[in-house]
């Protein structure tokens, strides 16, 4: 029999990393109970699942790892209701339940061959890192074309995974631009909102797909600056968020028109979602 | 497809042996006079004489409050699923055609709902056909009809003197086979009677026009008639629950020192919470989106995506609204 | 008694002059609904549409629930500053609905200033459940009045059917104690007494002398029907908490489902925030769908407040709310010698 979409696979947190200076981001690192879920668990990045903690609830975050990191999962999760607050409140070695992968992944067929630009804002980086960290693994590296990531966050504290990024930003094969709205001393490198540090590199738009994840306002300009660079709407790919609760298209909580963010989506091509309602 | 006649005085009779199956739930009149289905006891006769009943009876598949998980020590553990034969007895045509939908979202969707589906399978549903429509009624617009059997397992209509049977899908031939002792053959003259009076009840059903709903909500999501319709919009969630296609759910959990579950219940479009993001911001943030999308997922959404408008016209939106707005009004007004 | 026609009549001049002179942004009243025995709240901005407005025995809403939201205070500084101006409104009101609202001026939900009272001298509005079940199984397709106030109604056989008045008005209605607005900007309507001005006690005294275990097996009783779509807290004006503590989800104080301990805490804690603040004008219970009297416990509420302060909401807009109020000789032994 089919596996009940309402149980999730027994998993541990096995590792805690505070994110950010404010303390209110950290990444969790996750391992199943059992050796055959992680084979069940078979997933792209771009999706999601939810979490839940027995008898404190359960929310939709994206998988902030890639497929190519065998041994664990990665969540980072932002505090800021119920559950997330629950969740920032335990220590490795907490058992937690994982209901997934959920969700349409990042077009991996369509993007190979492809240049790739990645643009994240804010703590919505996660399911980027998790592209990133898939794009650069050997057996994938070749696929693609030149990668060019920008990242900003509102001050150099809240930037996150920053032992990669400094690593990646070393290293060849990726080129990884940061930027933040308010520097400190220390911060040598670009200041200014995501949008400024997109017109000061002005990517070429030739043979190039965009993935953009961040707070709404930072999409809004960000839609406006890709237009202008020359970006075709078919060639930007989005993550939306919406409310949910099954995750699996039934509970009726994520539409935006007739699309389930949670089945169709979270991931959108801008084309696709110029032709939704604007209710996200 | 088997025809059968039994006569009203055999009716108890047929309960009785539903009743040797399993739990067996008919209308009965309560103590305010409202007819119910109702797990009545073997001397009520079976009341024939009824418009149809407040509640729809989705809460048979779709309970309001349903255990998904239940905790101990940290544990998550499957509910055992129920495997007892349920037998509605007198649904009307407009609910029992109310399950093809719910079908379309908890037994076709990927992947199925285990819950939904295992009630849906021990429960066998027998229709009974509609002679005195309410000025509420449009099944007739919406693809169904007083004497439409559709999602029903057995559709009955009452007769003079009978009860004509017909069987609708396979539980329901295996249903009347195994109680063939008690059920006369159908005569030629119950089939006429039955189309008679049938369709003395369709035309009494005033027409709303919702054909090709889809493209003329296209058309009108910007219309300033949802901002009206929708000022009177108390925000409370009696359209919902009533509607017996309504199945937005919220799943919460309860803890109570190691031991906790994890419950799915009933959820309306129309609360504001129903799509507050956790950062404030909300997508429908007033009456006029959520009333819009209230329309739109049963009008439009529903036939985009599933082929299906997801409403069966019973009417109960409709009468029991304390503001008293009316769905037909809007799609009046936008010609859907 | 004024016939509801030259109510109805005295509401469109009335209308007509207040949103023509511009007195006022919004008039809101009644219009005719879909279905027999209901009319539907309407929102009126133009002179020119003021036929649609009605006067009958089925204008049953409490449109004072409309009020709070109307003037619903900015979130931010930076919201009130793009904030329109507040809006006049003009609103017709029966006696228990006045009381709504003059309930909402006190607890600073609207201003006063704002408002254009237009109250209606009410002779007791049907009770569509019962004039429904009156019929049995008729369906009813139009419904009207007789010159005593009795309804006629259309069946669905063409026949015509007189039901009496008093048999099917609203039970808040028939134990109404103040059918006649009091401090309306203007009263249409001659004057009306109450009907059974003490018929409200005689409900909740009954209740009160049963026993312990019997009011509550009455009160499992009805609460089992309920199906928590909350159309009673929706319906009910002074029911206008931003976030209502039932709602709340850190802690989540009350759970989702509709067992009888969630079911009953929904209540309960409905009737205790109704405490010296119910008008009594029965809004929850039509609103209910279910036929539960939710009315029983806050009225009850609202009484042990009159009788432990003398104060009911909604007869004086200056008059600071019970519960907001403190005088050192406020009885307090209720709180310890239970
Ligand atoms: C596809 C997808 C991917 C996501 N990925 C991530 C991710 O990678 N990382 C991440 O951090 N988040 C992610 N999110 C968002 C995450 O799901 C939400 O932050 C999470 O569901 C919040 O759950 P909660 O229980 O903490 O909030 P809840 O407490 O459930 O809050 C729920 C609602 O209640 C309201 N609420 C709660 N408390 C109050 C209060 N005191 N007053 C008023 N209203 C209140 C909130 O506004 C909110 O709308 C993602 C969401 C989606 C849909
Ligand atoms: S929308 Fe209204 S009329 Fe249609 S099925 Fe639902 S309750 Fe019945
Ligand atoms: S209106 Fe009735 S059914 Fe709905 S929550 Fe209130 S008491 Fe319960
Ligand atoms: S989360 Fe339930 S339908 Fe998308």
């Amino acid at each position: 029999m089919a596996r009940n979409p309402y149980l999730p696979y027994p998993a541990r947190i096995d590792e805690v990393i505070v994110e950010n200076e404010a303390r209110d981001i950290k990444t969790f690192r996750l391992v199943f109970e059992d050796p055959k879920s992680a084979v069940e668990f078979d997933h792209l990045p771009g999706q999601f699942a939810e979490l839940s903690l027995p008898g404190m609830g359960e929310a939709p975050f994206g998988i902030a790892s890639s497929p190519t990191e065998t041994d664990y999962l990665l969540f980072t999760i932002k505090r800021v209701g119920l559950f997330t607050t629950e969740i920032h409140s335990v220590e490795a070695g907490t058992a937690i339940g994982v209901r997934g992968p959920m969700g349409r992944p990042f077009p991996w067929d369509t993007m190979a061959g492809k240049n790739l630009l990645i643009i994240g804002g804010g703590f919505a980086f996660t399911t980027l890192r998790a592209a990133i960290k898939y794009i650069l693994d050997p057996a994938n590296r070749s696929r693609f074309g030149s990668i060019l990531v920008i990242y900003g966050a509102r001050t150099p504290g809240e930037l996150m995974y920053k032992d990669e990024l400094t690593e990646w930003q070393a290293r060849d094969g990726i080129d990884v631009h940061l930027t933040v709205d308010h520097a400190d001393e220390h911060w040598t490198q670009h200041e200014g909102v995501v949008t400024s540090l997109l017109g000061a590199l002005k990517p070429s738009a030739d043979n190039t797909l965009v993935l953009v994840c961040g707070p709404p306002i930072m999409i809004r300009f960000t839609l406006v600056s890709l237009a202008t660079l020359g970006f075709s709407e078919d060639a930007i790919i989005l993550s939306l968020e919406m409310r949910m609760k099954c995750g699996i298209g039934k509970c009726g909580r994520c539409n935006i028109g007739s699309k389930y963010v949670c089945k169709d989506g979270p991931v959108f091509t801008y084309q696709e979602l110029r032709t939704l309602p604007t209710e996200y | 497809m088997t025809e059968k006649r039994i006569p009203h005085t055999d009716l108890d009779g047929l309960l009785g042996r539903l009743r040797e199956r399993g739990a067996v739930y008919a209308p009965a009149r309560d103590d305010a006079g409202d007819v119910a289905l109702t797990q009545a006891p073997l001397d009520d006769p079976m009341v024939l004489e009824y418009r149809n009943f407040r509640l729809s009876p989705k809460a048979f598949f779709l309970p309001q409050s349903q255990t998904l998980l239940t905790f101990c020590d940290g544990e998550a553990h499957e509910p055992s699923l129920p495997d007892g034969e349920t037998f509605l007895v007198g649904v009307r045509p407009c609910d029992a055609k109310a399950l093809l939908a719910l079908d379309k979202v908890f037994l076709d969707g990927d992947p199925p709902d285990p819950y939904y589906a295992r009630l849906r399978e021990t429960t066998t549903v027998i229709a009974l056909a509609c002679t005195r429509p309410m000025s509420s009624c449009f099944c007739t617009s919406v693809g169904g009809g007083p004497g439409d059997g559709a999602g029903a397992d057995v559709l009955a209509v009452g007769l003079e003197a009978d009860l004509l049977l017909r069987a609708q899908t396979p539980k329901g031939e295996e249903l009347l086979s195994s109680v063939a002792d008690l059920l006369a053959d159908a005569t030629d003259d119950a089939v006429k009677e039955a189309e008679k009076r049938v369709g003395a009840a369709e035309s009494l059903i005033a027409p709303v026009e919702v054909d090709n709903s889809a493209q003329r909500l296209r058309d009108g999501y910007d219309s300033p008639c949802w901002e009206t319709a929708s000022q009177t919009c108390l925000g409370c969630g009696t359209c919902s629950f009533l509607c017996p296609t309504c199945h937005c759910f919220d799943i919460t959990d309860e803890l109570r020192g190691t031991r906790g579950r994890r419950v799915r219940t009933w959820d309306c479009c129309a609360y504001p919470l129903f799509t507050l993001h956790g950062s404030g911001h909300n997508p429908r943030p007033s009456p006029k989106e959520r009333w819009r999308q209230r329309i739109m997922h049963k009008f439009r959404y529903a036939v985009e995506n599933l082929d299906r408008l997801f409403c069966v016209g019973c009417g109960r939106c409709i009468r029991n609204c304390p503001a008293s707005m009316d769905l037909r009004t809007v799609l009046r007004e936008l010609g859907a | 008694m004024t016939p509801s026609h030259e109510i109805e009549a005295r509401l469109r001049e009335t209308a007509e002059e207040l949103l023509r002179e511009k007195r006022v942004d919004l008039f809101l009243g009644y219009e005719k609904a879909t279905l027999p025995f209901r009319t539907t709240p309407l929102f009126l901005t133009s002179p020119e549409e003021v036929e649609r407005l009605a006067w009958n025995p089925f204008c049953t809403t409490n449109l004072a629930v409309y009020l709070p939201r109307l003037f619903k205070a900015p979130a931010s500084a930076r919201e009130a500053e793009r904030a329109p101006p507040l809006p006049t409104v003009a609103v017709v009101l029966k006696g228990c609905d006045a009381r709504s609202a003059i309930a909402l001026v006190q607890e600073r939900q609207v201003p006063r200033e704002k408002l254009v009272l237009v109250g209606v001298a009410c002779p007791g509005m049907v009770d569509v459940r019962k004039a429904e079940r009156a019929l049995g199984e008729h369906e009813a397709l139009g419904a009207g009045e007789d010159a005593l106030g009795n309804i006629h109604v259309v069946v669905e056989d063409g026949r015509e059917v007189t039901l009496p008045r008093e048999e099917i008005v609203a039970d808040a209605c028939l134990e109404c104690r103040a059918p006649t607005p009091s401090l309306p900007d203007v009263l249409v309507g001659e004057p009306v007494e109450g009907k059974d001005p003490d018929g409200a006690r005689r409900q909740t005294d009954e209740f009160a002398s049963k026993t312990l275990d019997d009011r509550w097996a009455h009160l499992q009783d009805e609460l089992s029907k309920c199906i928590r779509c909350n159309a009673c807290r929706q319906a009910c004006p002074m029911c206008y908490c931003k976030e209502c503590l039932l709602d709340q989800t850190r802690p989540r104080w009350v759970g989702t489902s509709t067992d009888m301990s969630d079911v009953t805490i929904y209540h309960l804690v409905r009737a205790f925030h109704m405490a010296g603040r119910c008008t009594e004008c029965g809004a929850c219970a039509r609103a209910c769908s279910m036929g539960i009297d939710t009315r029983l416990l806050t009225r009850k509420l609202g009484q042990e407040v009159e009788d432990l302060y003398g104060y009911r909401s909604g007869e004086s807009a200056d008059v600071l709310p019970a519960l907001s109020a403190f005088d050192m000789d406020d009885a307090q032994d209720f709180l310890t010698e239970p």
